[in-house]
Order: structure tokens, then C-alpha cells, then sequence
């Protein structure tokens, strides 16, 4: 059980200087995040190939993902095994959309129209 | 006084993996919502590739600029919980505080925009869960995402109230604790209520007396229910909260940070996707 007062307490220089250091990092990185965010709506505007948006939003989105489990979740400073272990889900997860894209994406899995299955409906006499 | 200047955060030699057992589970949980939250997202893109004849047009039904101002809101809550998660591993307790109070602040905001969004979706766009197929994924997936805020602001709430536990086991605490929260929760509703009321005044073109009759009961117990909160904050005293808490802390920062990922996927797949 620990006992604290509500008034700040010292600390270790080494420890100080890291936790410190520790702010401005955070604080950083809001803000490239908001930057990134702002680039992304700005660049959905621009008159170029959709290929290009949709590749870019992807790797911006990417990199605040990035951001955020590495830094604001330390990460960065945890042991490995905790990013093993996120990135089980995470490959699990990204696996499950490319694999339900990929089958319904199929020219094959595109709905039936009801004129389709008018036509196609056995005659019941 | 704290001894826990010597807590080593990021490992414990108490346990076999070198992790602490509260936040193993945590990254464990994690991973598994990570895969809950890809069905969603996957079955709202498969709708999406093969939009059914009479799908409405999104373009005009969603707003960039709410969306993206939800979306400023939620990264700096997570600035603002990872400062949470810092103060506390140097044993500032009064800084956390804040920043929960802070990072609480803007989940409600976030809060607040969706259920402006949800509600001029449905009475003013014609979008509901069930007349379309489009509504059905995304109220889905995008409410399953504000459930988890939901209840990640429940869980600051908690954690915050927490902090005011008396370090003397001989004073009561329990019907305090009962009593912050009510008031916590009383007045977030009236203040949501109140807030919501004035930006539809706004919208109505009407006037401030008009908000008032309206309005007046939730603005009187917002404004009551912050001084109570203002009373049960000034605490001077020993309390049992530290820097040996903090893995709670961090634990639940995992949780919200997650919920802040999650978003930057949905804004990107679901709302910027929809503008090409």
C-alpha cells in the first residue's frame, strides 16, 4: 500500500529527467497527430488519382497507429512480448478483413439483382 | 510519503514474463477486440463494395468537419491520458487528477458529438439502423466504438473517484465515494442535456430566453452539481493512491488508447473513404 500526500514528491534526478522527457515526447506526438489528421482531410480534396488518396490515407493512417501503440501505450519501453502479443490479434484481425474482402470483392459474390432472380426463379406450375 | 521512486514501470520480477499480470491481460484483451472490431469494420466495407439499388448518397449525408473535430478531440484525450499515466508514475497525484478530469472532459465531448451526429442522422438524413443496409453497419460498428468509450469515461470516472481514498483505514470513505459518483453522473447528464438544448437553440435561430424555460432545470443542476464536484475535490489530506497505483492507471489508459486507434481506423475506412 503506498501513502502519498497529494503534494508533488521528489524523485530521483535520472528518474525526473526520463519522466520529463517522457512529457515533451507526448506532447510531440499530439501534435504530429493532429498534423497527420489535418493532411489527411486536406488531402481527400485533392484532384489527383484515387489510387494515390487511398494509398496515402493508408499509410498516414499507418503511421498514427504507430504512433499512438508505441508511445501513448509505451510500447517503446515495454518488453517485446507485449507487442507479440498485440500483434497476434492485430495480424489475426487484418488477416480476417483482407480474406472477407478478397472473397466478397469477387465479381462472382456481387449481389443478384431481382431482375437476375426473376429470370432465374424455377416455374412453379 | 511514497517509497515508489525505485518502481521499475515497465518490468516486474515478480511475475515469470517480466510483465505486470494486470497489464498482460489487458494487451490480451486487446488483441482479441482487435479481431471483434475487424468483423465489424470488414462486414461494413463487404455492404459497401455491393452498395444495394436505393443505397443513400454518405457524401451527403455525413460532415467532415464534425467528424474531424470528434477525431482532434479523442487524440488529445490521449495525449491527455498518457500525461495522466506519466504524473502518476512520478507520484503526482494532483496532475493526474486533472488529467483524468481532463481526458473524462473530452470523452464526453467526443460523447456529446456522436449522439448530435447519431440524432441529425436519423430525424434530418432519414438514416436509421433498420432502412437501410448502409445505417445497419454503420450504427453498428460506430456505436460499438461509443459503447468503449462509454465505458472507458465510467472507467476514469471510477478511477478518479479512487483517488480520493483516505490513506487512514479508520475514516469512511465508502458512502463519499457513492455520493461523488452520483453527483459525477447527475451532472454529466444535466450538462450533456443542457449543452445539447443550447446547440439546438443556436440551430433554431431562437433566442437565450427560449433556452432558459426549456432548459432551466438541467442548467441549474449542471451548474450545482460542478460545485459539489469543486467541494469533493479539495482534499488535502493523505490519501492511499501513489505511484504504486499507476499500473492501474496505465492499465486503463491501454483501454482508452485503444479506443483511440479504433477511431483513426474508422475515420479513415468509413468516413474519408466515402469523399473519393
Amino acid at each position: 500500500m503506498s501513502l502519498t500526500m497529494d503534494a508533488k514528491i521528489a524523485t530521483p534526478t535520472t528518474h525526473a529527467g526520463h519522466t520529463q522527457s517522457k512529457f515533451h515526447t507526448f506532447v510531440q506526438i499530439a501534435m504530429v497527430l493532429s498534423v497527420i489528421t489535418g493532411v489527411e482531410i486536406v488531402i481527400i480534396y485533392l484532384p489527383i488519382g484515387k489510387w494515390l488518396v487511398v494509398s496515402s490515407l493508408v499509410v498516414l493512417s499507418t503511421v498514427k497507429f504507430l504512433l499512438v501503440i508505441f508511445y501513448f501505450m509505451h510500447l517503446k519501453w515495454d518488453k517485446v512480448f507485449c507487442t507479440i502479443l498485440f500483434f497476434i490479434g492485430l495480424v489475426l484481425a487484418l488477416g480476417t478483413v483482407a480474406a472477407l474482402l478478397a472473397l466478397f470483392g469477387a465479381e462472382a459474390s456481387a449481389p443478384l439483382t431481382s431482375q437476375i432472380l426473376h429470370h432465374s426463379a424455377p416455374v412453379i406450375v | 510519503m511514497s517509497h515508489a521512486a525505485t518502481i521499475d514501470h515497465h518490468h516486474d520480477v515478480t511475475t515469470s514474463t517480466g510483465i505486470p499480470n494486470k497489464k498482460l491481460f489487458m494487451w490480451a484483451f486487446l488483441a482479441s477486440d482487435c479481431m471483434f472490431f475487424g468483423a465489424l469494420i470488414s462486414t461494413h466495407l463487404i455492404y459497401r463494395l455491393h452498395p444495394p439499388p436505393g443505397s443513400p448518397d454518405v457524401s451527403k449525408i455525413f460532415s467532415i468537419e464534425l467528424t474531424s473535430f470528434s477525431t482532434f478531440i479523442l487524440l488529445m484525450s490521449s495525449l491527455l491520458m498518457a500525461l495522466a499515466v506519466n504524473s502518476l508514475q512520478k507520484g503526482h497525484v494532483r496532475s493526474t487528477r486533472h488529467n483524468l478530469l481532463g481526458t473524462i472532459f473530452f470523452g464526453l465531448i467526443f460523447l456529446g458529438c456522436q449522439v448530435y451526429e447519431f440524432n441529425h442522422f436519423v430525424h434530418e438524413k432519414g438514416l436509421t439502423l433498420s432502412n437501410s443496409i448502409f445505417g445497419s453497419t454503420f450504427y453498428t460498428l460506430t456505436g460499438t466504438h461509443g459503447c468503449h468509450v462509454a465505458i472507458g469515461v465510467l472507467w476514469l470516472v471510477l478511477m478518479y473517484i479512487r483517488s480520493f481514498k483516505p490513506a487512514d483505514p479508520s475514516r469512511s470513505w465508502l458512502a463519499r465515494a457513492i455520493a461523488h459518483f452520483v453527483v459525477f453522473t447527475i451532472t454529466t447528464v444535466a450538462g450533456t442535456a443542457a449543452v445539447l438544448g443550447l446547440v439546438h437553440t443556436i440551430q433554431s435561430h431562437e433566442s437565450l430566453s427560449v433556452f432558459i424555460d426549456h432548459h432551466l432545470l438541467a442548467t441549474s443542476t449542471t451548474v450545482i452539481g460542478l460545485a459539489l464536484l469543486t467541494w469533493f475535490g479539495f482534499s488535502r489530506k493523505p490519501v492511499d493512491f501513489g505511484e504504486a497505483n499507476a499500473i492501474d492507471v496505465e492499465s486503463m489508459g491501454l483501454y482508452w488508447h485503444f479506443v483511440d486507434i479504433v477511431w483513426i481506423v474508422i475515420f479513415t475506412v468509413v468516413y474519408l473513404l466515402e469523399y473519393l
